[in-house]
C-alpha cells in the first residue's frame, strides 16, 4: 500500500509500480496484532533489491514470527525521490505505506560499500535521525548487515548494532530483546549493552578508538562489558535452517526475475582475492532432497519457470549431475527452466550442460582473473589456460558464437607482462574457435573481456595490500587496450573513479564517518550508478573533510598494523591469511578443500566441508 | 481449440502497471494455474496470450479482457475466476471467462469516467472552467505521433464530456473513439485542461467498457 498523497505523484515519475506495493504473497498484517515493526530497507533500488536473495529469506522468516511485521523498502528513484521531497512525502514502506520513522527496527542490507551513501539519504528522507546518538528512543533501532558488515567502521557513528556472519538467527534474538527491553521500560541504551552480548552482534557506541599520530589505529577499546571479538554467526545445518516456501512475487520486471535455491554456502576455492570465499568459510551444502523440495515448492507459490540455483561456485556443489536429474525429474513436465550461475571453467561439461536449458547460446562467461598462468597461481585461481581453451572449444563446437572472459588488474604481484597477458589469453579463445570442425558456420566469434580493477578487501590474504591509484588503474587498462590486437575482442573496463572511491569504504575506518555525514548533507546518492556517481564531488568532500583517501588505498599495509576490522572473527585466522599473503608473493597455490585441508581455522565450527572426509570414512 | 476472452479488473496498487508488466503478470499466473491454454511453439514455449485493448498505465480498469485458446472445448469457463485469482495480486481479480463473439478489430468506443482535483482550485472552479473549455471551437494539445510531436484539435471531444451532478470532486464521465483505427487518449483531453487553467489537474482515470460501432458491449 501507498500513503494517499503518493497518488498524484506515481505518474509523473518512471515505473511507479515500484512504489506500490500490492504483490502477490506480500505479508501484510495489522498493526494492532503484531509488537515489533521492522522496515527491511535495501539501500537500492527496487528492481535489484527485489532480486536479492537474502532479503527474501529474512522477509519471510520475520513475518513467520506473530508478533513482528516485516515490510520492504528500496531506495526511489531521482525522480520519484524529487517528487517526495517537493510533495513532503516521507519514505514509506511498501506493506503499510508508513514512514521509516514509525518502525521500531529499520534494517538494512549492505552489498557493496558505495550503498552507503544511500544507506543514510534513505534514513534521512524517512524521517529518521542520522546520527546513532542523536536516536534516544528505544525506537529507530538501525540494524545492517551483509557482505559489507565485515568492516563496519566507515558507517559505525550511523548503526546501533551490526548483525556479523549470517542474519538468521541472530536477529530473531535481538528483536525478542527488544520486546522484553521494552516491556521493562528499559532504555536504548540497556537494551544495546544487553545486545552486545549475543554473539554475532556488534554495537559500535560501545567501542571506542585511539588513533595513532600517522592516522593508523593504536587501540580499539570495548566499554560496558562488550567483548573484545565479535564472533561471526553461522548456520551449520543448512538442511534445517529456514527457507522461504514462496517469494512476494513483483508486478513489475526486476533484474533477476526467478525463483532461486542456495545450494550451498561458502567456496573450497580459496581464491586469495575473493572476500566471499574467506568469510562464509566453511562449505556448507544443502541435500538435494531439501533443495528438490525447496524448488518445487517455490515454483508452485509464484508462478516462476525458471530456478537459479545459486552458490559461489555451482559447479562445486559434490553431487550436481545427481541433484540435476533429480530437478529433471518434474522441471521438463511442468516447463521449468534451470540455470546455473558462477559456473567455473572446469565445471561446463557435457553431463552438466545437457540438464541446464537457459544457458543461451548468447553468453557463457567464465573468470579466468588474470591473464598469465603465473599470476592465477598467484592469486590462487586455479584455472589453467588448457582446461580454459578446451572448455571454450567444447562451447563453440556445441555453437556458442559469444564467450565472455572476467579479468582484474592491479593484483598484488602484477607485472605489465601479465596485463598483456590478458589481451593474449583471448586471443588464444579467439584462434580455438578458428579451429572448431563443429563451430557455428558462417557466424564469427566474440569475445568480451571485462577488466574491473582489484579491490583488497577485508578477510582475505590481500587485506594489507596497497590499491592502484586512479591514473595507474588507467594506465593498466590501457596496456591491455593496446595489447588487443583484433576486432574480435570487445573490452571493457570499469571506471577507475569509483573502484577507487569504492577502496577507500572498502577498508576504512571510523574517521570516515564524518565524510558519509557530509556526503548526506550534501545530497549524495546512489553512487553505484554512474548517473548519479561525481569522482569530483568525492574527493573535494575528502579534502574538506581532511581525509588523504590514498591512505586507505594506495598504502600498503604492514602485517602487524591494527586494522579496523581485526575485531571480528570471520573463523579463518590472521596468520593463515598472512601465509596465504607470503605464497602469492611467491606464487605457490593451494589445494581447495576437498583436495586437502590447509587449516584455515573454520574448522572450529564443526561442520561442513572440513568434515566431508570423516563422514564418507564411516 | 476454443477462443476465450478472460474478464478482470486493474484496480488499486495493479492500476500503475504498466501493460508489459501486466502480461508479464498475466502469464505467470496462466501458466501457473495450469490452465489447458495454448503454448507458442518453439524454443522458449510460453502461454499464448492477447489483449484486445490494452489500458493505460494509471487507468482503472473495470472490464478489461485478455483473449487466450483453450486446447479443451469443454473447459468449464465458469472455474476460470477462481482457479486464477489465488495467483493473482490483489489488484487484479477476474471475474469472469466467455468464448469470444466479436473480433479485437470490432472495438470502437470506450468509455471512461474520471475524478479530477488540483491543489489550487476548488472543484466548482474546476467545474467552472471546465465548462467554458467545452464552449471552444478549438483546443490544439501536442501529441507525439510517429512523425514527431503534432499538434491536434481535440475541442470536439472535450464536447463530449459530461459532467457528473453533485460531487464533491470533479467527476466526469465519457465516450470517446477507442481501437486499432482511431484512438483518443483521454489523458490528452487533461492535458487540454491544464494547459487552458495553466495548472497542474490531478485526475484519476477509470474505464468502463469498450463497445463496438454500434455502442454493443464488446464480448
Ligand atoms: S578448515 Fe580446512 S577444510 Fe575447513 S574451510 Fe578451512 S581449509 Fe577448508
Amino acid at each position: 500500500m501507498y500513503p494517499k498523497e503518493v497518488e498524484k505523484i506515481l505518474l509523473k515519475v518512471q515505473k511507479p509500480g515500484k512504489y506500490t506495493g500490492g504483490e502477490l504473497n506480500a505479508v501484510i498484517k495489522d498493526k494492532k496484532d503484531v509488537d515489533l515493526r521492522f522496515a527491511f530497507c535495501f539501500p537500492d533500488t527496487y528492481e535489484v533489491g527485489m532480486s536479492h536473495l537474502g532479503m527474501k529469506i529474512l522477509y519471510s522468516q520475520f513475518n513467520s514470527v506473530p508478533y513482528i511485521w516485516c515490510e520492504r523498502c528500496f531506495a526511489p528513484w531521482i525522480d520519484m525521490e524529487e517528487q517526495m521531497i517537493k510533495h513532503n512525502i516521507p519514505l514509506y514502506a511498501l506493506e503499510s505505506g508508513d514512514p521509516l520513522s514509525e518502525f521500531d527496527f529499520i534494517g538494512f542490507t549492505l552489498q557493496y560499500e558505495l550503498s552507503y551513501t544511500n544507506v543514510l539519504n534513505m534514513m534521512k528522507l524517512g524521517g529518521v535521525p542520522l546520527l546513532s546518538k542523536d536516536r534516544n528512543e528505544l525506537k529507530n533501532i538501525v540494524v545492517a548487515g551483509g557482505a559489507c558488515a565485515s568492516n563496519p567502521e566507515p558507517i559505525a557513528d550511523f548503526i546501533d548494532i551490526f548483525f556479523i556472519g549470517e542474519g538468521e538467527e541472530v536477529d530473531l534474538e535481538v528483536m525478542e530483546l527488544f520486546r522484553e527491553c521494552r516491556k521493562n521500560g528499559e532504555t536504548k541504551e540497556e537494551f544495546l549493552i544487553k545486545a552486545a552480548q549475543i554473539k554475532g552482534v556488534y554495537v559500535p557506541a560501545l567501542y571506542e578508538t585511539e588513533y595513532n599520530e600517522d592516522g593508523t589505529i593504536k587501540a580499539f577499546i570495548p566499554t560496558k562489558g562488550a567483548p573484545d571479538k565479535i564472533e561471526k554467526r553461522v548456520i551449520m545445518d543448512m538442511d534445517n535452517s529456514f527457507f522461504p516456501e514462496s517469494f512476494v512475487v513483483p508486478n513489475v520486471e526486476i533484474v533477476h526475475d526467478r525463483a532461486v535455491s542456495e545450494i550451498f554456502r561458502g567456496c573450497i576455492r580459496g581464491c586469495r582475492f575473493c572476500q566471499a570465499g574467506f568469510m562464509n568459510r566453511p562449505v556448507r551444502e544443502k541435500s538435494i532432497d531439501t533443495i528438490n523440495e525447496q524448488c518445487y515448492k517455490l515454483c508452485k507459490n509464484t508462478g516462476y519457470d525458471e530456478v537459479s540455483l545459486t552458490s559461489l561456485s555451482s559447479s562445486d556443489y559434490s553431487q550436481i549431475v545427481p541433484l540435476l536429474t533429480k530437478l529433471n525429474e518434474w522441471t521438463d513436465e511442468e516447463k521449468v527452466s534451470l540455470s546455473l550461475p558462477s559456473l567455473r571453467v572446469d565445471g561446463f561439461t557435457d553431463d552438466i550442460m545437457s540438464r541446464i536449458k537457459t544457458v543461451r547460446k548468447s553468453g557463457l562467461t567464465f573468470a579466468p582473473e588474470a591473464g598469465t598462468q603465473r599470476l592465477r597461481d598467484a592469486i590462487n585461481k586455479n584455472v589453467r589456460e588448457d582446461e580454459l581453451l578446451e572448455t571454450c572449444a567444447t562451447a563453440f563446437n556445441g555453437g556458442w558464437t559469444n564467450i565472455k572472459l572476467y579479468f582484474m588488474t592491479g593484483l598484488p604481484t602484477e607485472t605489465d607482462e601479465d596485463l598483456e597477458g590478458i589481451a593474449n589469453l583471448g586471443q588464444a579463445v579467439v584462434n580455438t574457435f578458428y579451429r572448431c570442425e563443429n563451430r557455428a558456420k558462417g557466424r564469427g566469434v566474440n569475445v568480451t573481456c571485462s577488466a574491473s580493477p582489484f579491490i583488497p578487501k577485508p578477510f582475505t590474504p590481500f587485506q594489507w595490500e596497497a590499491q592502484d591509484g586512479i591514473e595507474e588503474i588507467k594506465r593498466k587498462q590501457m596496456v591491455v587496450k593496446s595489447a588487443i590486437k583484433t576486432k574480435k575482442i570487445t573490452f571493457n573496463y570499469h571506471d577507475a573513479a569509483t573502484t577507487y572511491i569504492e577502496g577507500v569504504f572498502a577498508r576504512g575506518d571510523r574517521k570516515l564517518c564524518k565524510v558519509m555525514l557530509k556526503a548526506c548533507e550534501k545530497g549524495f546518492h546512489f553512487d553505484g550508478w554512474s548517473d548519479c556517481f561525481s569522482a569530483e564531488k568525492w574527493l573535494e568532500l575528502f579534502a574538506e573533510c581532511g581525509i588523504d583517501p590514498d591512505f586507505y588505498t594506495t598504502r600498503k599495509r604492514s602485517f602487524d598494523e591494527i586494522l579496523p576490522w581485526d575485531f571480528i572473527d570471520y573463523g579463518v585466522n590472521k596468520s593463515f591469511l598472512k601465509s596465504e599473503c607470503l605464497k602469492a608473493y611467491e606464487s605457490t597455490t593451494t589445494p581447495n578443500c576437498r583436495e586437502k585441508c590447509s587449516g584455515c581455522g573454520a574448522a572450529k565450527y564443526g561442520g561442513g566441508v572440513c568434515y566431508e572426509k570423516c563422514k564418507n570414512m564411516v | 481449440m476454443k477462443n476465450v476472452r478472460i474478464w478482470f479488473k486493474k484496480d488499486k496498487e495493479c492500476r500503475f502497471i504498466s501493460h508489459l508488466d501486466l502480461n508479464r503478470v498475466m502469464l505467470r499466473t496462466v501458466y501457473r494455474a495450469k490452465l489447458p491454454i495454448w503454448y507458442t511453439e518453439g524454443f522458449n514455449p510460453h502461454p499464448f496470450i492477447t489483449f484486445p485493448l490494452p489500458l493505460s498505465l494509471g487507468f482503472r480498469g473495470e472490464a478489461e479482457c485478455m483473449d487466450v485458446r483453450f486446447l479443451d472445448e469443454n473447459f468449464d469457463l465458469s472455474t476460470v475466476a477462481d482457479i486464477m485469482n489465488p495467483f493473482l495480486p490483489e489488484g487484479i481479480r477476474v471475474y469472469g471467462a466467455t468464448e469470444s463473439k466479436m473480433k479485437p478489430g470490432d472495438i470502437a468506443f470506450a468509455k471512461f469516467s474520471a475524478r479530477l482535483y488540483s491543489d489550487t482550485l476548488s472543484a466548482r472552479e474546476l467545474k467552472t472552467e471546465l465548462c467554458e473549455l467545452m464552449l471552444l471551437d478549438e483546443c490544439l494539445v501536442p501529441k507525439k505521433t510517429k512523425s514527431g510531436i503534432k499538434d491536434i484539435d481535440v475541442s470536439q471531444y472535450i464536447k463530449l464530456i459530461e459532467i457528473i451532478p453533485d460531487t464533491d470532486d470533479l467527476e466526469i464521465t465519457v465516450t470517446l473513439p477507442a481501437g486499432s483505427a482511431n484512438n483518443v487518449n483521454i489523458q490528452l483531453l487533461f492535458t487540454a485542461f491544464e494547459n487552458y487553467l495553466k495548472s497542474d489537474v490531478y485526475y484519476e482515470i477509470t474505464r468502463h467498457g469498450v463497445f463496438d460501432k454500434e455502442m454493443c458491449p464488446f464480448e
